[in-house]
Parts: C-alpha cells; structure tokens; sequence
C-alpha cells in the first residue's frame, strides 16, 4: 500500500523513480500513515482559491530555495515555467528568497535584541530588487512574507503582512501562502 | 417510509446488502453491512445513482474511480449504490469500458430498505436520488447531498468536504479557549 502511495507522490513530484532519501526510507520501512497525510496536503496546497496556480508554484519556489532543497527547487521551477511564468519572474523569485533570508538575519537579530543602537547602526544590505518588481509588488511582497514565516522573523513578518495589505492583497491570500511555506518546508524534511 | 434525508449527525442505518466487487468469474459478489462502515478507522463516501445503464452516472461513476487514490489517502472508502440488483450491476460493469476497471463496490440495494431509511428514494418511480453521504468512522453521517435526478456531481467538492471534515481536528493548537481538551 504505501508503495503505491511513495510512487504516487514521487510522481506528482517529477522525481525519478531510483530517487532514494533515507527519512523517506524511515517512513516507509514503519509503514508510517503519515506519507498519506504529506501527499494529501502537498497536492493540496498546489492549488488555492485566492492564488493562481502560477503564483503557488512561484511560493514553492521561494521557500525550496530559501530551504536549499535541490529536489524541490527543481520541481517548482519546472512547475512555475509550466504555468507560465517567465525567466524574469523565476528569477526574480529567487532573488527575493536570497534577499529575505538576509533581512530576516539582520532584522530579527535586531528585533530580538531590542536595543535603540543597533537600529540606529545602517543596515547597509542593497535589496534594489524590492524597487519594481516584475511581478508587482502585492505578490512580491506576498512571497518575501511566505520566506519570512520560514525564517521566524517578527520584525520581518509584522512588516511584510502590513505590506501586502496595503498593496491590495487580502488575508486569504496571505493565509494560503503561508499554508504552501508550511507544507514545502515539512515536505523538504522527507524529500530531499 | 423516511420523511425527509436523513440529517447530518444521524447512526447510519443498520444494512447488509450485496455487493459487486469485481468482474472476475467467482470472485464477482460480497456482502457489506453497518459493521463494514464503523470500524472505528475508514472514513466511507457511499453515492447513490437512480439506474444502471443510464448515461449521466458512469460518466460520475468514473470520475469517483479516476480520484480513487485520493480517497485511499484519506482513510476513505467509497462505495457506489443503487436500487438495481447484484445481478444488473454486474451486468453493467462487464458491459461498459468505464466500468470495467472499478475498484470500489457497488451496493445493490434491491429492496430498496436502505434508500428508504436514508430517505432519498424519489416517490413516483421509486428510485434513488443523486445522494452521496460522507460517514465517519463511528457510523455517523458527517454530510450529506442530494442531487435531483438528472444533475451529476462534482467529485472535486466531496474530497474538499472531507478535508475539511478530517484536518485541523486533532493538533491542540487548534483548541480555542473554552473547549473541552482533546484526548488523543
């Protein structure tokens, strides 16, 4: 039974049947249930009645680079050229999960630490790519909340979800990019 | 004889019903009842059809079949049902391309006793409404719907509803302030 389930979520996956992961294995050997649940949930958050199926793929890309996972990248961006979107788009993508990660250093260090100096201190990080995003900014900034949520910064995320608000986005959409951010990174944990 | 289908939150009825589970010679019938349906782990879809043969119903009794996998992950089992015997059920399956690959059951519900104490069997011909009943795994009917006869169903919309019925529930930061706490 659970076999079948495996192939089923490789497939749905584009990963090659000889792909071999050892926390997959675990799962597998203990006849763990749990590999329904993770199939269910990761088939689930690839479509959404707030996001596009583009816009949900762009997230899972964000968050499989944002968590390095080679699989998973792989799988997103052949998804999000799947349905539709560019080399300017991806790449753009990409960049904001590497820009967000290093905001989300820097500022949650400074929101953890809470002292008056170290926000007067310049960030001096350049993020010009926040300027004028191919991909609009209420999505833009949609995916740096998605990465943020990954990356556990308050600063970041209180920040971001204001951000997306005011450029015309809506909770719902904020809710269902958090819920693909939560599922990829629960999935790179098996697949990868 | 029901007035009116029977509500959400209702024991499902008690039934033992022959079933068809394969076109294979010798292996074609079995037999499910109530304890089949409240094992305390399968969750059960059961949808119902007015009449084998007709032509709405293998197009939505395939779609039922091509999402099988879907239900399999979520504990679910489905079973189809109408009031047409084992005997014609069997007969349709082996008749039409569609069918012929089925891997759920189909209930014949020949004396029609469970559509009448579901409540949905139609008055002037006495045959089943497009009902689907999602069941949970103590044997209580957590949703049900009812189609007029002609108007198929969105397969799509049973696995939302029983997503929704099986998610969340049991992570205790879910638990809002007053409520009774879990025991898992």
């Amino acid at each position: 039974m659970n076999n079948e389930v495996i192939d089923e979520l490789l497939t749905e996956l584009q990963v090659e049947s000889t792909f071999n992961s050892d926390t997959l294995d675990i799962l597998d050997q203990g006849e763990s249930r749990y590999i329904k649940d993770l199939k269910v949930n990761v088939k689930n958050v690839l479509q959404s009645d707030y996001l596009s199926e583009k816009e949900c793929a762009l997230i899972g890309l964000a968050i499989a680079v944002n968590g390095q996972n080679e699989v998973l990248k792989k799988f997103y961006l052949n998804l999000s050229t799947e349905k539709g979107a560019t080399k300017a788009e991806t790449a753009e993508v990409v960049a904001c999960a590497s820009l967000l990660a290093t905001n989300n250093v820097l500022y949650r260090f400074r929101h953890f630490v809470k002292k008056d100096k170290y926000n007067q201190l310049q960030g001096r990080i350049k993020m010009s790519i926040m300027m004028n995003p191919v991909l609009g900014k209420e999505f833009f900034e949609l995916v740096s909340l998605a990465v943020s949520a990954v990356n556990a910064c308050e600063m970041c995320i209180n920040a971001h979800e204001q951000s997306v608000l005011n450029h015309g986005g809506s909770e719902e959409r904020i809710f269902d990019a958090i819920r693909i951010a939560a599922v990829i990174t629960g999935l790179s944990k098996i697949v990868n | 004889m029901r007035n009116g289908i029977l509500p959400v939150g209702s024991v499902f009825p008690d039934f033992t019903k022959k079933t068809v589970v394969s076109i294979e010679e010798g292996k074609e019938f079995s037999t499910l009842t109530l304890a089949d349906l409240k094992d305390g782990e399968k969750w059960t879809v059961m949808f119902w059809w007015p009449k084998d043969f007709t032509f709405v119903c293998p197009t939505e009794i395939a779609e039922f079949n091509n999402s099988y996998s879907d239900f399999r992950d979520r504990d679910t089992q489905l079973i189809g049902a109408s009031t047409d015997s084992e005997f014609v059920h069997l007969a349709w399956r082996k008749n039409h391309d569609d069918l012929k690959g089925l891997k759920f059951p189909m209930l014949a519900d020949t004396s029609k006793s469970l559509a009448e104490e579901l409540g949905i069997l139609e008055k002037e011909e006495k045959i089943a409404y497009r009902a689907t009943f999602i069941i949970d795994p103590q044997g209580i009917v957590r949703w049900v719907s009812v189609n007029d006869l002609s108007v198929g169903r969105n397969v799509k919309e049973v696995i939302r509803v029983l997503d929704a019925l099986q998610t969340d529930e049991l992570c205790p930061c879910n638990w809002q302030k007053g409520e009774a706490t879990l025991s898992v």
